[in-house]
């Protein structure tokens, strides 16, 4: 067990010189090794040209040496990010090529720098569990449990016959103890190798037996060793970790190394998808992929990225929302479907918004928006109650309670108690409703209103400016204007109203939902006003999808649709600012920006 | 049939209608009473109206609609409970004997009318819900009122969803029904339903299959079952490696540049960033930075896109699971592959041995995943099918040799004759396509896997393996290449390749390799495209039938759509984009000077770089330095604006500064 695959390969060695390329052999790596060198190169091109002038060179023989002279000086700008090349800051440079050079000492030494498996039969969390409260100061496992494991050294301290180093795994960190003499019964080299070709940042497999140190730390003390990947680079600096946000993000590999938070948020983040499939299969929901690329964009009000297919030549859309497909397949007969899928939505960077984003629609037939109510506070509560073993998440400063119910309220009721006005008093087939309602949303102080065109849209207006941010804890905010909701169904009691929600907390929307239109000719009408939006230059406004139509035509049962944005639930639940902390690899401005 | 109207003529008439019927209600109102009046002086007979044209029987159906809503009824409810799913109806109340009744239970049950027959006191209607059929036997003496039997019989129609509250039971025959005590319109169908394959009226058209899904799965059900499996498979992967402690993780859609696999990608603009972005054409590159950052089994199930050519196995969004396993290698993946696939289609299929069509019309096959699969080294196994000696990889006239083979047998290879295009010929032909059960291909030469590490123990192979399975490729994995000097050559050399014009090569990502350079671990990784496998476990032979809605070309209809939907501004072009401005880059080209900062000089350029010796694989010369300096400060996408120039500079850009110094 313990002969690992890698040791029983090591006796064929390709050694592949010709393989480095003379980027690795030639000094010196960066671009300039300081700034004070750089200043003096600017300077003496100065001086050249200052001279060439005074020989009288005409200007367009003088125009190179001007243009080296000012690429120097934007060097000197950005010399901490230099263009394409991203290699390393020149601080790392003797670091790097350091360990570039260890690498023909491992291979001169008999062992692959870049070797091929590794075998483990533990991780570093299994032995804290294993040992835990066993084990004296001092005392050796007496079972001589024999240990397999790999990872990334982390702190490295060598002494004369003794070195200590931290390795981490993907679930933490345990110590490793090399005894000069133990190590070299099995290899009379071991430990002189293993002091000269290690760095912390290396991959490293060993193999040992557990024992506890004098200071009471549980420790493999090891056997064997096998360099199982060379790092080139070095881990950021320990003491000032990597604190620059944009680089965290940018190189979420080294966030990740030095940031254990980092994994557990990505790993909240798959348990929070799993248990959405879980609960959603146990309710007999089906899975489905619709597609991405479309040839007429809809479902959502937002400006589509454009791309065209050669081989069709066609001009495609990504999609904004997975809604018009799905309801399709409610249509067909599937009762019960789902999809998680990316939604692209072309817009700027924020904190909030990533031009990609996860979202979770399912539509569910015989179902209306009270059902998606009882249903998203199940879902929700059960996840919450999955990760947190509480009701409640801290979120900021803010605690978040999940108790159920969770607060119901009208769009309505909620501005009026923000504004302290009813818009249920007003009449709106009344035409004079509309100049009242602008006047006193103007009163309260919500800008923009003076082109909106209806009651419905200055109500929404004064929900979004007033009220949106107010909203703590979960709440579901109901029955939205006709006019800002498109798809859904007529409230069944409320005139110039629709059955919708959206959950609110922390001040952001987390779902959508309402009982779907099903109704073909007011689907039409509602279309056409949407495009006679677009007509007048609302880009984000869809168009007719008369193929959506034709497929309500055919008859769609009643049903209840919802909509949760996997991101934002994320971010709520792992008391994540940013949208960027919960997306692995986020969109960022290109670097040269900075 | 007569000809389908045309939407735009359709919603015109509509319109019209809703105008003549605001003017002159009161004789729209008459003319409706008028046409339902000969209908009522027959008799009525459910399901009568089948031989209507369809034009005709759509507006009749919007009229008795129109007149429903004036009537204070709601054609579209909001709601309505379902106690029983009709599979679970079917199963709740399978044991009741012949002839039985239990009124002591309610139920109410939802679906779609699949057909009606019946007249006077007795109608009968076959009810699909899930996937699944239950009679609805509906007579006079069990329905709540007399008045609602009349008015309901004579509204629905095939098509219609329904919602039916009664009691269970079984007819005489042994057929399981529900008897209902009232029944509920809950969503009409206004047209007229075409039928099952086999029957008359029966959507066959393949195109409109595709096209109107819905039409299909509500004619077809055995369509429902290839989604079903499809939704099987994809959950069977992630249980197993859930089950492994693999992480599932989500990596960007949108990226700068394309990478991790050789493909032409889909370009699109992000506007707020003034932005040129590509959709990703695999996942590969994103999920190794997490193995480097210590997720140490992570993998991702989504969508891919791919900008060619649409075919039977081709769809330009396609999805695949990739999963990354560090400290594993490509043995240790042959193995995973072998217990995964052959387990699934154990569970799927309930056998190891299935049936299936290569391709249409060709007979069945039957294949086998019974454990192990065979496994075929590459260039031996060539070998010995081709009994032949192929030449050395490292032998200058390599490409010759193989082409000379290649002609010798009459085999076609598209240009450029590179060395990896050539033997993909050899082995399409020779290898590939004689694979039946599933058979693993291995140890792929270097030139022909960019990402792959070399071999253990054989000069210019990896250790990398392809699954086949009746001739398609299913999985492609290998122990990933770990060493980053080796993948910056790897990379240069599939850089060469796009100057040769092989816009399939792969390109440079210097940031993949600079996340190398902090160190994977040795890795195994693994793909999977899930369309195929589908294809296999449910014996279909065109990637259409396992897509919801796959690509299709549009057709006039559509373009007529299309157009009048256009926003006013033009999309951006992105083939007609204009040159960036640049900063004024005066070089001497030939004794000219031109100025790199212009479309035409940058134009000029890419003519010089021609004969140039860096790119045609010779050393570089201080000459590639001082021009690499002077272009420094050009926007990036000026330099990318021509094929060569690009290639040169990209080339150049791995050296740095000091070493440039040095060229002579």
């Amino acid at each position: 067990m313990l002969l690992s695959r890698a040791a029983s390969f090591l006796a064929p060695l390709a050694i592949r010189p010709n393989r480095l390329l003379p980027h690795f052999t030639c000094a010196p790596c960066a671009l300039f090794s300081s700034s004070s060198d750089l200043e003096e190169k600017i300077k003496v091109k100065g001086d050249e040209i200052r001279q060439l002038k005074e020989t009288g060179l005409s200007k367009s023989d003088l125009a190179p040496h001007i243009t080296e002279l000012l690429s120097l000086k934007s060097s000197l700008s950005t010399l901490s990010s230099p263009p394409p090349p991203p290699i390393v800051d020149p601080g790392q440079a003797e670091l790097r090529q350091a360990r570039v050079d260890k690498l023909k000492l491992i291979e001169e030494g008999g062992a692959r720098p870049f070797d091929y498996s590794f075998d483990s039969n533990v991780s570093a969390e299994d032995l804290h569990s294993k040992f835990e409260g066993k084990l004296d100061s001092g005392e050796d496992d007496p079972e001589e449990f024999n240990v397999s494991i790999a990872g990334r050294i982390m702190v490295r301290r060598v002494f004369g016959k003794l070195a200590f180093f931290s390795l981490q795994d993907e679930t933490g960190q345990i110590q490793l103890q090399f005894d000069k003499k133990l190590l070299n019964e099995a290899d009379a080299d071991a430990f002189k190798n293993l002091k000269a070709w290690t760095d912390s940042g290396d991959i490293i497999g060993v193999t040992g037996t557990m024992r506890r140190t004098d200071k009471g730390e549980l420790t493999i003390n090891c056997r064997t060793w096998n360099m199982l990947t060379k790092a080139i680079l070095p881990l950021p600096d320990k003491f000032h970790g990597l604190t620059d946000v944009n680089k965290r993000y940018r190189q979420r590999h080294v966030d990740l190394i030095v940031n254990p938070d980092v994994k557990a948020t990505f790993r909240a983040r798959a348990m929070i998808t799993s248990s959405i499939r879980r609960q959603l299969d146990e309710r007999g929901y089906l899975e489905i992929e619709t597609p991405v690329l479309q040839s007429t964009p809809g479902g959502a009000e937002a400006k589509p990225f454009e791309t065209f297919h050669n081989s069709l030549s066609m001009n495609l859309t990504l999609r904004i929302a997975t809604e018009l497909y799905l309801k399709r397949l409610i249509v067909g007969g599937f009762h019960r479907v789902y999809e998680i899928g990316r939604i692209f939505r072309n817009e700027g960077l924020s904190t909030r918004h990533n031009p990609e984003f996860t979202s979770i629609e399912l539509y569910q037939a015989y179902a209306d928006y009270n059902d998606m109510m009882e249903l998203t506070e199940d879902m929700v509560c059960n996840i919450v109650e999955q990760l947190h073993k509480s009701e409640t998440v801290q979120y900021g400063e803010d605690t978040i309670s999940f108790a159920k119910p969770w607060r119901r309220v009208t769009m309505n009721d909620i501005v009026k108690e923000h504004m302290g006005f009813d818009f249920e008093t007003l009449d709106q087939d009344d035409l004079t409703s509309l100049a009242i309602a602008k006047e006193k949303a103007i009163e309260a102080g919500v800008p923009n209103v003076a082109d909106l065109k209806s009651v419905g849209y200055v109500l929404n207006q004064c929900f979004e400016e007033l009220c949106e941010s107010k909203i703590v804890q979960p709440t579901f905010v109901t029955d939205y204007p006709t006019d800002v909701s498109p798809l859904s169904k007529p409230h069944r009691s409320k005139k110039h109203t629709v059955e919708r929600f959206e959950l609110f907390a922390t001040g952001r929307e987390l779902a959508n939902s309402f009982s779907e239109l099903t109704d073909p000719l007011d689907q039409r009408e509602r279309f056409e006003a949407q495009a006679a939006k677009k007509a007048a230059g609302d880009e984000e406004a869809c168009g007719v999808d008369e193929e959506f139509l034709t497929a309500l035509e055919q008859g769609m049962p009643p049903t209840g649709g919802l909509g949760i944005g996997i991101d934002r639930l994320v971010m709520l639940l792992t008391n994540s600012q940013s949208i960027r902390d919960v997306i692995a690899f986020p969109l960022l401005k290109p670097e040269t920006d900075n | 049939m007569s000809e389908p109207e045309s939407k735009n003529a359709m919603k015109k008439r509509l319109k019209a209608e809703a105008a003549a019927k605001k003017k002159a209600e009161k004789e729209a109102a008459k003319k409706a009473k008028e046409a339902s009046e000969p209908a009522k002086a027959k008799k009525f007979v459910a399901g009568g109206d089948d031989d209507l044209d369809p034009t005709q029987y759509y507006s009749n159906r919007v009229n008795a609609i129109q007149k429903m809503e004036k009537s204070g009824l709601n054609p579209y409810p909001h709601k309505f409970h379902v106690s029983h799913r009709v599979p679970d109806f079917i199963t709740e109340f399978a044991n009741l004997e012949d002839g039985a009744r239990d009124e002591s239970k309610t139920v109410t049950v939802a679906g779609r009318i699949n057909s009606v027959r019946g007249q006077g006191k007795l109608y009968f209607y076959d009810l699909k819900g899930d996937g699944e059929f239950v009679q609805i036997m509906s007579d006079l003496k069990t329905y709540e009122s007399e008045e609602g039997f009349g008015e309901i019989h004579r509204s629905l129609k095939r098509g219609d969803i329904i919602g039916c509250t009664g009691f269970p039971g079984k007819s005489k025959t042994g057929q399981l029904s529900i008897f209902p005590t009232s029944m509920i319109l809950l969503s009409p169908c206004l047209h007229m339903l075409p039928k099952k394959v086999g029957e008359r009226d029966a959507i066959t058209d393949q195109e409109t299959r595709y096209r109107q899904r819905y039409l299909d799965l509500i004619c077809n059900n055995d369509n429902r079952k290839i989604f079903e499996i499809r939704a099987k498979v994809i959950s069977y992967i992630r249980r197993f490696l859930d089950e492994r402690n693999f992480l599932e993780v989500e990596t960007p859609s949108l990226c700068l540049l394309p990478g991790g696999a050789t493909a032409k990608p889909f370009k699109t603009f992000h506007n707020d960033l003034s932005q040129e972005m590509f959709m990703r054409i695999a996942p590969e590159l994103p999920l190794k930075k997490l193995i480097i950052g210590g997720l140490e089994r992570v993998y991702e199930i989504g969508r891919n896109y791919r900008n060619e050519g649409i075919d039977l196995t081709h769809n330009p969004e396609f999805t695949t699971c990739e999963f990354y396993q560090a400290y594993a290698d490509y043995e240790d993946l042959m193995q995973m592959t072998e217990e995964m696939v052959s387990g699934m289609v154990k569970q799927v299929c309930g056998s190891y041995v299935i049936q299936f069509s290569p391709k249409p019309g060709a007979p069945e096959v039957e294949v086998d995943f019974t454990p192990p699969f065979k496994r075929i080294s590459m260039i031996s196994g060539l070998e010995e099918v081709m009994k032949i000696k192929l030449p050395a990889l490292d032998d200058p006239n390599c490409d010759k040799k193989l082409a000379a083979i290649l002609k010798e047998r009459n085999l076609e290879c598209v240009p450029p004759h590179t060395t990896a295009r050539l033997l993909d010929e050899l082995v399409g032909e020779y290898l590939e396509d004689n694979i039946v059960n599933p058979t693993f291909i291995t140890e792929h030469p270097e030139i022909m896997s960019p990402l792959a590490k070399y071999h253990r123990s054989k000069k210019f192979l990896t250790e990398r393996f392809e699954l086949f399975v009746a001739g398609r490729e299913l999985c492609n994995a290998y122990t990933e290449l770990n060493n980053p000097a080796v993948q910056r050559e790897r990379f240069l050399e599939q850089a060469k390749f796009n100057a040769d014009g092989d816009d399939e090569a792969m390109c440079l990502d210097e940031s993949f390799v600079v996340a190398l350079e902090h160190g994977l671990p040795p890795t195994g990784g693994w793909g999977l495209g899930i369309d195929r496998l589908t294809m296999f476990l449910s014996n279909k032979n065109n990637i259409k039938e396992v897509l919801l809605f796959p690509a299709m070309k549009p057709n006039l209809e559509e373009m007529a759509i299309l157009a009048a939907n256009k926003p006013k501004e033009d999309a951006v072009d992105l083939n007609a984009k204009k040159f960036p401005a640049c900063p004024p880059t005066v070089f001497k080209l030939a004794g000219e000077d031109e100025d790199l900062g212009s479309e035409h000089g940058m134009k000029q350029l890419d003519a010089a770089l021609v004969g140039n010796t860096f790119l045609k694989g010779g050393s570089p010369s201080a000459e590639d330095a001082k021009l690499f300096k002077q272009m420094e400060k050009m926007p990036r996408e000026a330099v990318e604006w021509f094929g060569n120039v690009k290639g040169w500079w990209f080339s150049v850009a791995q050296f740095s500064e000091g070493v440039r110094g040095m060229w002579k």
